[in-house]
């Protein structure tokens, strides 16, 4: 009970100061907001092309590769903070409170839980204003929300890994392009059939590929868009696999100290 | 269990390169004192604070903290300690009684608990009124004394505290000196590291002088000063032809200094009695009919015990004169 | 213009001592090259799409993209350099005022050359076309070039605006939504929307098209698919460079 309040109050921390940092907002809310207004109607002409799956609204078909970017932005903009704790001294603040340790990476890793479903919300309910149609329902829409909590929390914890690692702000910064690569080659934002052969078969590999598709599928209410199973077994993978490594990224930096 | 707040037994710590910060030191704290610890920049003070506080492993060495080893019983360290490191590690986007809050649930108030806690804390440090505003605004004094604020959350048994008026203006400097006296009344043990004299002479019980990683002398500011000579009264003459005269009129007092050709008109008497000695001074000079410019009292200083050990002058001295000298 | 010339080598110089300091800048615009090529490349295939290659279409888009952050970067760095006191020394000389920001936005053109020649060239041997020879290249180039000083100058009033570096974003946004507003993934017949009309008023789709007269068949080069563009950076660089010197003659008041 003592550690989940310990988490609650961290997690409550790194929320209360994303949304007082514009350099942290923008990217997490705005970024991919914009990007989907593009791309929905920069691309939507690609629904006329042969293999393109019959979806009654393009911008439902899109949204899900938005709320998987917003997960990306909110674990990259969580491990900034914790590279800017570090390199500030306020992590050492945090160490020496009789906490467990692991409290310090789920507290972290809590509050980008929080953040990506409200910014998965935000997504959503724009897309919805703006014309999208979700035939999967309200269920499936806080089935999506949860998965992107989930997917957020694996994202987040390679980024803490990487600060833990490393301690620098600036390289966390510099992440920001390669967070993309992960999108790119996962069938984010068009159907894995029509990418390019080299990011078709690199996105058999990308995890973000079944959580977008599971995503999609739900949204949709088609399960020949993908599996959300299949998605949510991706996405809890990949938070369990990625905590796992940031509590030993702390680890061993506790034990350089 | 032992009495001692603090016990350091031959601790050492070594960066890469084979830098040693610190060399074999050995101190202990007693419970409820201020421990004032003094040192050049670069001496090791920070390292050391660092180890204490579990931040940092030593490389050999025992250290314990309130009875609990540093390497093997962190937690039960963290406990019971609080920290103001040197540089103020507080979040500027959060508010003064949020940060407070906060590291009250990380000891595990409870969430009334924690908001009454910060509540009072902020009054103690007097920052009611800013509790509510962002730290990014507070002045350096205002950070310091949250700062402080947030190391007394859950009432430590022992309180370090890194440089806590490096920085601050002599009216903030004041202030926390103040609070610092108040929880040496309370009871709290205070590891107080340093580099300024007066700091260490006002506040500190007993002061340890680290140079290069080890402890060259330790002890009650006034033995420490004792060990390096007696206070000496400086007397300027009205006329410089009576200081003959005037060095005969002081000889039972105490001993009096050779002549100085360049300041004929001064005479100088070396006595434990101090600045009590300034009465029988005058007395036994105007005995003598000898007349008097003025009468000063030059006692050692922490610096002078720093030189006799070393043979160099503590950094904090020369900032310290300015100081004085601009104030 | 000797204080712009030691600025600009300042600037200079903070990249050519600093190990790595263009790979964010040209790392950023490649991925978004080869990720967005790879998701929507197949758009060539529709009717109206003026290249069958999707590569070609993109690595003007690219090179303007990076030229455009390494411009706003410029407004970044002054925005640091305001908030942490540096500007004030600048600003306390006897040099005319818009002079403390030519040498930066120089030094900006001068980095930006890196990145978008690294586009091109990884553009090109994955199998973009440079279609518009040496007359194209230059029009690239020019683009380039001419929008990194555009942003650079939006990054600068909105540095002398805010002075923090939070208004960092604000910098980046903007040469994102510029750039991205237009037809930057496919030629303005194959546009919906509400996004259909905005890229027809955004001077960007003029720039692009300047730009894309070196590597996209459909758009030859010629005087015709020139004028809008240079006409729209010699624009937008008055209308910014007007805010920016205001808003650098108003500081201190």
């Amino acid at each position: 009970m003592r550690e989940g309040r310990v988490v609650a109050a961290l997690g409550r921390r790194a929320l209360t100061v994303q949304f007082r940092r514009a350099q942290l907002l923008m990217p997490t809310f705005v970024l991919p907001l914009i990007l989907l207004a593009v791309i929905a109607s920069g691309t939507s002409a690609g629904q006329g092309l042969r293999g393109f799956p019959d979806v009654g609204s393009f911008l439902a078909f899109v949204v899900p590769g938005t709320v998987v970017q917003g997960t990306l932005l909110a674990g990259l903009t969580s491990g900034t903070a914790l590279a800017g704790d570090i390199e500030f001294g306020f992590f050492d603040r945090l160490l020496t409170a009789p906490v467990h340790r692991t409290s310090l990476v789920l507290g972290r890793l809590f509050g980008t839980f929080v953040l990506a479903l409200l910014q998965s919300t935000l997504f959503l309910l724009v897309a919805l204003i703006f014309g999208a149609h979700y035939p999967g329902g309200p269920l499936a829409v806080v089935a999506t929300i949860g998965l992107a909590g989930i997917n957020a929390v694996g994202m987040g914890g390679i980024t803490a890994a990487i600060a833990l690692r490393t301690g620098s702000l600036s390289l966390l910064q510099s992440l920001f392009p390669f967070m993309f690569v992960m999108l790119f080659t996962a069938p984010a934002f068009f159907p894995q059939d029509l990418l390019s052969p080299v990011l078709h078969d690199i996105s058999l590999y990308n995890p973000l590929t079944y959580v977008v598709e599971g995503v999609r599928a739900l949204l949709n209410d088609d399960g020949s868009l993908g599996n959300p199973w299949e998605g949510l077994a991706a996405a809890c993978g990949l938070a369990v696999a990625t905590t796992a490594i940031s509590t030993l990224a702390l680890k061993e930096r506790l034990r350089r100290l | 269990m032992s009495h001692a707040a603090v016990e350091v037994e031959a601790l050492v710590r070594e960066f890469k390169g084979g830098i040693r910060a610190v060399d074999g030191l050995d101190l202990e704290v007693r419970a409820g004192e201020i421990y004032g610890f003094l040192g050049p920049n670069g001496a090791g003070k920070t390292t050391v604070v660092r180890i204490l506080t579990t931040l940092l492993r030593p490389t050999s060495g025992r250290a314990l903290v309130a009875g609990h080893d540093v390497v093997h019983d962190g937690d039960a360290v963290r406990r019971a300690i609080g920290v103001a490191l040197q540089e103020a590690a507080i979040d500027p986007l959060m508010t003064g009684r949020e940060l407070l809050r906060m590291q009250g649930a990380l000891h595990g108030l409870r969430g009334p608990e924690a908001k009454e806690r910060a509540a009072a804390l902020l009054e103690r440090v007097g920052l009611t009124e800013a509790g509510d505003r962002r730290v990014g605004g507070y002045s350096g004094g205002m950070r310091r004394r949250l700062d402080l604020a947030l190391a007394l959350v859950h009432r430590p048994h022992v309180l370090f505290l890194d440089e806590p008026t490096t920085g601050l203006d002599p009216t903030s400097r004041a202030a926390l000196w103040r609070e610092v006296r108040a929880l040496h009344e309370d009871g709290t043990t205070v590891f107080l590291t340093t580099q300024y004299l007066e700091e260490a002479e006002q506040l500190a019980d007993r002061v340890g002088i680290i140079n290069r990683g080890n402890l060259v002398a330790e002890g009650t500011p006034a033995s420490l000063k004792e060990r390096v000579g007696e206070p000496t009264v400086h007397v300027e003459l009205a006329d410089p032809g009576s200081a003959a005269a005037a060095r005969a009129a002081l000889a039972r007092l105490g001993t009096v200094e050779p002549a100085n050709e360049r300041t004929p008109s001064r005479v100088a008497l070396r006595t434990a009695a101090g600045r009590a000695a300034i009465g029988p001074v005058i007395r036994a000079l105007d005995d003598h009919s000898v007349q008097v410019e003025f009468v000063e009292v030059e006692t050692p200083t922490l610096d002078d015990v720093f030189m006799a050990v070393t043979g160099s002058h503590l950094e904090g001295a020369e900032r310290a004169e300015e100081e004085a000298e601009a104030a | 213009m000797s204080v712009a010339l030691a600025l600009w080598r300042r600037s200079l110089n903070e990249v050519l001592r600093v190990r790595g300091a263009l790979l964010p800048a040209t790392i950023a615009p490649l991925i978004f090259m080869f990720g967005i090529t790879g998701q929507f490349g197949r758009l060539t295939g529709l009717e109206g799409f003026p290249t069958d290659s999707y590569i070609s279409w993109i690595v003007p888009l690219s090179c303007l993209q990076g030229a455009g952050f390494a411009g706003a970067a410029v407004g970044a760095n002054l925005a640091r350099d305001i908030e942490l006191g540096w500007f004030d020394r600048l600003l306390v000389a006897p040099v005319p005022r818009p002079l403390l920001v030519v040498g930066p936005i120089l030094g900006a053109v001068s980095r930006s050359m890196v990145p978008a020649t690294v586009v091109l060239v990884a553009g090109l041997l994955i199998g973009a076309d440079l279609t518009g020879g040496i007359y194209g290249l230059l029009c690239l180039y020019f683009a380039a070039a001419a929008f990194c000083a555009t942003a650079a100058l939006w990054g600068v009033f909105m540095a002398v605006t805010f002075r923090t570096q939070q208004a960092g974003p604000l910098m980046q946004q903007g040469v994102f939504l510029a750039v991205f507003l237009s037809t930057a993934y496919t030629p303005q017949v194959l546009l919906r929307g509400w996004l259909s009309h905005v890229a027809h008023l955004n001077p960007m789709t003029h720039v692009l098209e300047l730009a894309r007269q070196a590597t996209v068949a459909g758009i030859e080069p010629s005087f015709a698919h020139t004028w809008p563009g240079v006409a729209a950076l010699a624009g937008m660089a008055t209308v910014l460079g007007a805010l920016a010197v205001n808003g650098l003659h108003r500081m201190g008041r």
